[in-house]
Order: structure tokens, then C-alpha cells, then sequence
């Protein structure tokens, strides 16, 4: 008798808790979801051929802006008022800033001046 | 940035590197191209006109070298080099070597006037005008020149 009762007991508790973990996956999805959902604004500009594209991006306050190398030649991108600053990128290498003030920022690669673009945060 | 107008040359603190490398690749090879034509046909005219174009050579290394290293430390803030760029600063400098050590051969021969060339001489500024040729050509690359299209 008491085997028996101890081995209902033990299913009792497998089933409660694999309901429990069920119930607290299923109560986490949605979280999750607008957690991925409340991320900051984000915008992309391409290096490509020696030119910044979209030559002119417009963009709101807080929106994380992310360049990337897709040229074979290295680049930087900086600011004329310096307020970003890049590092040398290499093919495929990126670099980001969050455009927090309102403004126009007109920038520039510094190895080659010619190729120039504008960040417009409103 | 037109490397031919010469207020951009004069004042931009990192243009002054592509206008002056004309002069240094312009020389050598040149140079070269007659030490060889001077050893085919033995024309004392060619002899001379190559080492006076391997000293000029030499002469505008400094400055181009110079001008390099600055826009490496202005525009790029002195910043670590990797890639494209470390290669052309290496090939840079041995290239800036190679063209003194064989300007420095070609006085030297005319200090001691009538003495033979050394044979390694030949090789030497052929493997040099192979070096400035690469540098060139990577530099090429860098500034947007050599980019198809």
C-alpha cells in the first residue's frame, strides 16, 4: 500500500512540475517578443564602390545606425564635427552610433574625402 | 579632392602624399628603364641619365615617405594599421630602402669613376622596380584609382 502511494505521489509531482515549466515557457514567450520588440530604432547605411548608401539618411532621436564595409577597400566613417568616429574598417566590419541629439550630421571617410553622406535626426 | 589643384595639395593635411608618390615611381622606374638600355647599347648619355633620374628618385623619397607616415598619423589619427594599409606602409618602406641602396650604389660607381658595376646591381633594381611597382599598385587600390569601373 505504501509503495503504491509513495510511486502516485512521485507521478503526481513529475506532472505538476512539467505543467508548471509548460506554463512558465508559454508566460515568457510574449516577454520575450516585446522585449525584442521595445529595441531601439535601428537604420543601416552601406559602404559600396566608394560611396555611403543612402548618401542621406533620416532618422528619429535614440536610432542606432550601424555602417557597414561591404567595399574592399578600408574606410572610415567620421563626423565633421567629430561627434562620431570610426575606426579603419575593413571589408565586412561595422560600426555603430545611436543618434541621439537632433541635428544634421554630415560625414566623411577620412582616407578618401570625396565620399561624403548626411545622418538627419529629427 | 583633386590632387591637381594646388590649393588642395597645399593645404589639405593628407593630399600632399598623392601628389608627391608621382615623382618618386616616375623617377626610379625611368631610371632603371635606362641603366638597362645603358648596358645593352654601353652609351655613356643613357649611364648618366639613369643615375641622374635613380638620385632624384631618391631625393623625392624623404618627402613622399614623409608625407605618408603623416597622413597615416592625421587622418587616421596614428591609429594600428591592418590590411591593405599595413601592406602598403611595409612595401613603403622597402621600397623607400631599396631606391637608396641602389641610388647609393650608382654615386658610389661615380666616385669611383671607371670601376665596374657590381653584378648584383641588375637584379637589384630590377626586384626594386618590382617592389615600387606593388607599392604603387596597392596604393593605387587605397586611393580608388586602380577600382575597376
Amino acid at each position: 500500500m505504501r509503495v503504491r502511494k509513495r510511486m502516485r505521489l512521485r507521478k503526481s509531482v513529475l506532472i505538476f512540475c512539467v505543467a508548471a515549466s509548460a506554463m512558465l515557457a508559454l508566460a515568457a514567450l510574449p516577454t520575450v517578443e516585446k522585449s525584442i520588440a521595445a529595441g531601439p530604432p535601428a537604420a543601416e547605411v552601406k559602404i559600396d564602390n566608394f560611396s555611403f548608401t543612402p548618401a542621406t539618411l533620416t532618422v528619429k532621436a535614440g536610432t542606432q545606425i550601424t555602417w557597414t564595409n561591404a567595399d574592399d577597400i578600408p574606410h572610415t566613417v567620421v563626423s565633421e564635427d567629430r561627434s562620431f568616429k570610426s575606426k579603419v574598417l575593413d571589408t565586412d566590419e561595422k560600426f555603430t552610433f545611436t543618434a541621439s541629439k537632433p541635428g544634421t550630421y554630415s560625414y566623411f571617410c577620412t582616407i578618401h574625402p570625396k565620399m561624403t553622406g548626411k545622418v538627419v535626426v529629427e | 579632392m583633386n590632387p591637381f589643384d594646388p590649393k588642395a595639395a597645399l593645404l589639405a593635411k593628407h593630399a600632399q602624399h598623392v601628389v608627391l608618390i608621382h615623382f618618386p615611381i616616375a623617377l626610379f622606374l625611368t631610371g632603371v628603364a635606362f641603366d638597362f638600355a645603358a648596358r645593352c647599347t654601353r652609351k655613356a648619355a643613357l649611364e648618366a641619365a639613369a643615375r641622374l633620374n635613380i638620385l632624384a628618385a631618391a631625393g623625392t623619397v624623404l618627402p613622399t615617405l614623409a608625407t605618408g607616415i603623416l597622413a597615416w598619423q592625421w587622418q587616421l589619427e596614428g591609429q594600428k594599421l591592418k590590411g591593405l594599409l599595413l601592406l602598403h606602409l611595409a612595401l613603403g618602406c622597402t621600397s623607400a630602402l631599396l631606391i637608396c641602396l641602389v641610388a647609393w650604389i650608382h654615386l658610389r660607381r661615380r666616385k669611383a669613376a671607371g670601376s665596374a658595376f657590381p653584378v648584383y646591381c641588375l637584379p637589384l633594381e630590377l626586384l626594386a622596380a618590382m617592389v615600387v611597382a606593388l607599392t604603387a599598385h596597392v596604393g593605387g587600390f587605397l586611393s580608388g584609382v586602380n577600382v575597376p569601373g
